[in-house]
């Protein structure tokens, strides 16, 4: 069994907890269930990142808590790809590093609003059933089984492996490593780092299979505050206030609230 | 000398910062105040490994290096000095001395529950009449049969609420009718072991601190570590490598004080600005962040002599000497920056401020450190 | 050669109809950009016992709906879905393709644009149309303190996915009219590889007050415990939480687990109502990622009425009363 653990390189390089060198926490929850699958199964995990050299650290960590392997993807050529390019390096590397995994685990969603793109569009390209979210995995001979929340419902759903699983920040609490296991994790082996010629990627695949969008310009938020002031009667001022902002406040609670007609 | 730390130190401290901020950040202020122990979390701490930080592997510990390990103390202490002292007490000088001086047996049956935290250490020297004066001490270990037997006060035991096993110095009778002190593995299960109320001190309360109190108390012969009359070399052996632990303690807590002084210089607005953007707060920070690295290389210096098997004593006292400074000075200017709120429990620059005054004060006052590293200087030169 | 139809589309995601209305929001959006790009805006809708929402989206926007109405489609399916968009798709080549940023969406949107080997943003918050015609997708960046302008320039469609609440849906209209077209479902379609074994509607998710979307604090000027404890209700309406300023918390009207600021919790939510409070810096540090801040309080020149969205001049248990009061006649389940 396979655990993979993609990291996106365009948000890695510059993303706080990589720098400090933490691994993001959804991956993290990804690792525990992987961890909890093999205790229960029995399985051999590899974890697979791609950044620069300082991702090492991530996949250490990752070998600390109990996973037999890691796979550092670290190429300048590679820096930049979007998640339509990252998938397909991420794809290239598991047929190259594993061709025969049963499961592929990814954090579900980043703690800072990331894209979330890159587990699904790993299981499209490697043609396999998917599910997102999950929050309980059970895996029986052959198949998988996963419990989750998707828009306010709970559903189980169940395929055949290999798949590729998300793994929510729900149930999989993820474990402290402990010290002998991190000191371990730096005696033994265990990791391998690729680059593009490593991976069999060539110039033309990068054209052929690289980014679809581009970043034409990054800006910092305004703070966007209205400033809009009401007075009045309250109750008139309530009824007011309701109208103007019925979208924002419907948005945020999950609830209609626009008048009656 | 290393300056810049490995990937497996930087690994180890962000594993020991998620863990304290997670587990006892939450909890740090209520368990000063209250005087709880955190058995809970200190649980979860055994299992990581916490209580053998440097205890060989095919006893159960994580044979780590003593960098590794001043980083432990000092990103615990950096949210909660208490359980980093409650740390630093049990693998700096009460699984230290089993390391450097126990015989085979004494290892096989104590290293593996000291390791796994199962068994908390503590290590017991003060007396009411003897504490930087360690030669002394009152209490006695008489001979009978296979046994001796132990009377006296141990007084200021950090763990002493909670310890399973205590290292204590005790008096024995030495050929020739000479008085010499000597080290004694005594559990706490044994009749005549007795524990005193918990100390209700200014800092560190979450650290149940205690006297001992042995009445006739019966320690099997087997258990006298070392030699009979080893206690001096023991116990100064086994203070020079507390002394970094305390180093380390002492660190942290300067760190996480500055860290909170920074955070609240950039939040209090004052005159329509934040205060961080007067020059005598910016004069504040900038002294606290130097004189932070500057102890903070001196301690790891000591960590990386001690490794080398090189003599660390005098750097060891160096980096207590400095390191408890800069938290005491780093504290009361985090409280300064403060104003007000920092003088309130409500602010953890409170508890820190509290905190950080004995790290001048225990493994050796600051007064002996000097004395230490003077004699050191002054042999040398004489050669 | 003829210059082909330019289309817009826009995925009828209606399984949350009724707690969000991101399709209506997406259809509103995609009138505008059709005006500019000379578009049709085409809503593309699969599901069984569809009329209602071949209505809605007629009514709010759409000038053709593309549907496929059949008993295998009851249940939301990635795997099908991505199997008959791609189809009609790959048939119909639409310019632009919009999808809620809804949790399935966000599910399935990747796995198609892969497919159609398209570019794809997410989560966006703004969508604009360039001087040449392509789509720009503005999607929140690092960590969410930046905003990037994204576009997919050689890749058709255009996909993103947008975050619900963006945009303001079209007044619903008996009036229009929109072209329907009922599509069978493909013969060839493969067998979904995963099985829904089960679902059910969930009840509401526990949350913790770091991570809460409303969050309702109090401070003194609610005037006295009582006041304050009605807060507990508008927080309940809204499925929020309640927080406490210290000197609410010192004056026992509500637990120190409710204390927002430097020495209590930090929230996020993505409305704070602050009734009754002044805004020292010990409780605004603690509101650093707020997105829409409502305060309410007698004095406009309050701190926390100067940093808000939205300052309610007005006794705030007063207003808060009369907030209640509204909100349940108007709050439908």
């Amino acid at each position: 069994m396979v655990t993979e653990l993609p990291w996106d390189e365009r948000s890695g390089t510059l993303r706080r907890d990589l720098a400090a060198g933490m691994m993001n926490p959804a991956c993290k929850h990804a690792v525990e269930a992987a961890l909890q699958i093999k205790e229960n199964q029995g399985a051999s995990i590899t974890v697979m990142t791609m950044g620069p050299p300082a991702a090492e650290e991530v996949l250490r960590e990752a070998l600390a808590m109990g996973a037999d392997r890691g796979v550092l993807i670290c190429d300048r050529k590679l820096a930049g790809a979007d998640t339509y390019a990252t998938s397909f390096i991420l794809a290239s590397a598991i047929r190259k590093k594993c061709p025969s995994f049963d499961l592929i685990l990814c954090g579900a969603y980043t703690s800072d609003s990331e894209t979330a793109q890159v587990g699904p569009q790993l299981a499209e390209e490697l043609n396999l059933p998917a599910a997102a979210y999950a929050e309980n995995i059970d895996v029986n001979s052959g198949n998988i089984r996963v419990r989750r929340l998707v828009d306010h419902f709970r559903e189980t759903l169940e395929m055949e492996l290999p798949a590729l699983v998300t793994v929510s920040m729900e149930r999989y609490q993820p474990r402290y490593a402990s010290f002998s296991g991190l000191d371990k994790a730096f005696t033994r082996a265990g990791i391998s780092v690729l680059n593009a010629e490593k991976l069999g990627i060539s110039p033309a695949d990068l054209a052929q299979q690289g980014s679809r969008t581009r970043v034409r310009m990054v800006f910092v938020r305004k703070a966007q505050k209205e400033n809009v002031t009401i007075t009045g009667a309250a109750a008139r001022a309530a009824s007011e206030f309701l109208d103007r902002y019925e979208r924002k406040i419907g948005a945020a609670i999950g609830k209609s609230i626009e008048a009656k007609k | 000398m290393q300056f810049n730390p490995c990937i497996k130190h930087k690994l180890i401290r962000n594993s020991a910062r998620h863990f304290a901020e997670t587990e006892l950040a939450p909890i740090a202020a209520e368990i000063d105040q209250q005087r709880i122990f955190p058995r809970d979390a200190i649980n979860k701490m055994k299992a990581l490994n916490y209580f053998g930080l440097q205890v060989p592997e095919e006893y159960g510990g994580a044979a780590l290096d003593s960098i590794s390990t001043a980083i432990v103390v000092e990103e615990l202490s950096r949210v909660c000095a208490a359980v980093g002292l409650c740390v630093t007490v049990h693998n700096g000088v009460a699984v230290y001395p089993f390391l450097q001086f126990a015989n085979a047996a004494q290892k096989e049956t104590y290293l593996p529950q000291l390791a796994s935290g199962e068994v908390i250490g503590a290590f017991s020297l003060t007396e009411a009449n003897a504490g930087s004066d360690a030669g002394s001490v009152e209490m006695t270990a008489v001979k009978s049969g296979s046994d001796y037997i132990l009377n006296g006060t141990k007084i200021f035991v950090t763990n002493g609420g909670v310890c399973d096993v205590a290292l204590i110095f005790a008096l024995t009778s030495l050929p020739e009718n000479k008085l010499q002190s000597s080290v004694f593995i005594v559990e706490s299960k044994y009749p005549g072991f007795l524990r005193g109320e918990l100390e209700d001190l200014c800092g560190m309360r979450a650290n149940p601190v205690s006297s001992l109190f042995f009445e006739d108390c019966r320690v099997p012969e087997e258990n006298l570590l070392g030699k009979l009359g080893d206690g001096m070399k023991i116990g100064l052996a086994t203070l020079d490598n507390g002394r970094i632990g305390v180093a380390a303690q002492a660190l942290g807590i300067a760190q996480g004080a500055m860290e909170a002084a920074i955070k609240y210089a950039k939040e209090r607005q004052q005159f329509k600005r934040p205060i961080a953007s007067q020059q005598t707060i910016q004069n504040y920070i900038a002294d606290m962040a130097t004189e932070i690295m500057a102890a903070r290389l001196l301690l790891y210096r000591s960590c990386e002599l001690k490794d080398a098997g090189a003599p660390f004593g005098c750097e060891a006292s160096m980096a207590k000497l400095y390191c408890s400074s800069v938290a005491s000075r780093v504290t009361g200017l985090a409280v300064q920056i403060h104003g007000g709120y920092g003088y309130s429990k409500e602010y953890d620059v409170e508890r820190y401020f509290r905190d950080a005054k004995v790290t001048e004060i225990y493994e050796g006052t600051s007064e002996i450190q000097r004395m230490v590293i003077a004699r050191a200087m002054l042999s040398q030169s004489m050669m | 050669m003829v210059n082909k139809q330019k289309s817009i589309w826009v995925f009828g995601d209606y399984r949350n109809y009724y707690q969000n209305r991101v399709t209506l929001q997406l259809l509103s959006r995609a009138v505008d950009l059709s005006r500019i790009m000379k578009a049709e805006v085409c809503a593309v809708l699969f599901g069984h016992e569809i009329e209602e929402w071949i209505m809605e989206y007629t009514a709010h926007g759409a000038d053709r709906i593309l549907a496929i109405d059949h008993p295998s489609l009851t249940s939301y399916s990635t795997e099908n879905y991505l199997a008959l968009i791609e189809k009609l798709a790959r048939e119909r080549d639409p310019d632009i393709l919009l999808i809620g940023a809804t949790d399935f969406g966000r599910e399935f949107a990747p796995r198609l644009a892969k497919r159609l080997q398209t570019g794809l943003s997410a989560d966006c918050v703004g969508l604009d149309i360039t001087s040449e015609g392509l789509l720009v997708q503005i999607a929140p960046s690092f960590g969410g303190n930046m905003l990037a302008e994204i576009v997919t320039e050689h890749h058709r469609p255009q996909m993103a996915t947008v975050r619900p609440g963006t945009f303001k849906e079209i007044p619903h209209n008996n009036e229009r009219t929109a072209i329907v077209e009922r599509l069978p479902l493909p013969a060839d379609l493969p067998a979904s590889r995963v099985r829904l074994v089960e679902y059910e509607r969930a009840a509401q998710r526990e949350h913790r007050m770091e991570n809460a979307a409303v969050i309702v604090c109090g401070g003194r000027g609610m005037g006295n415990k009582n006041n304050f404890k009605k807060l507990d209700e508008l927080a309940g309406l809204l499925g929020g939480d309640v927080g406490a300023t210290r000197p609410v918390v010192y004056a026992g009207w509500a637990g120190h687990d409710s204390l927002v600021g430097q020495a209590g919790k930090h929230i996020k939510p993505k409305i704070l109502f602050s009734f009754g409070i002044s805004g020292a810096i010990q409780h605004t540090a603690g509101l650093g990622e707020t997105d829409f801040i409502v305060a309410i309080n007698k004095n406009p020149q309050a701190t926390m009425m100067k940093m808000s969205d939205v300052a309610i001049v007005a006794d705030a248990g007063d207003w808060l009363h009369h907030l209640i009061r509204e909100l349940k006649k108007r709050i439908r389940e």
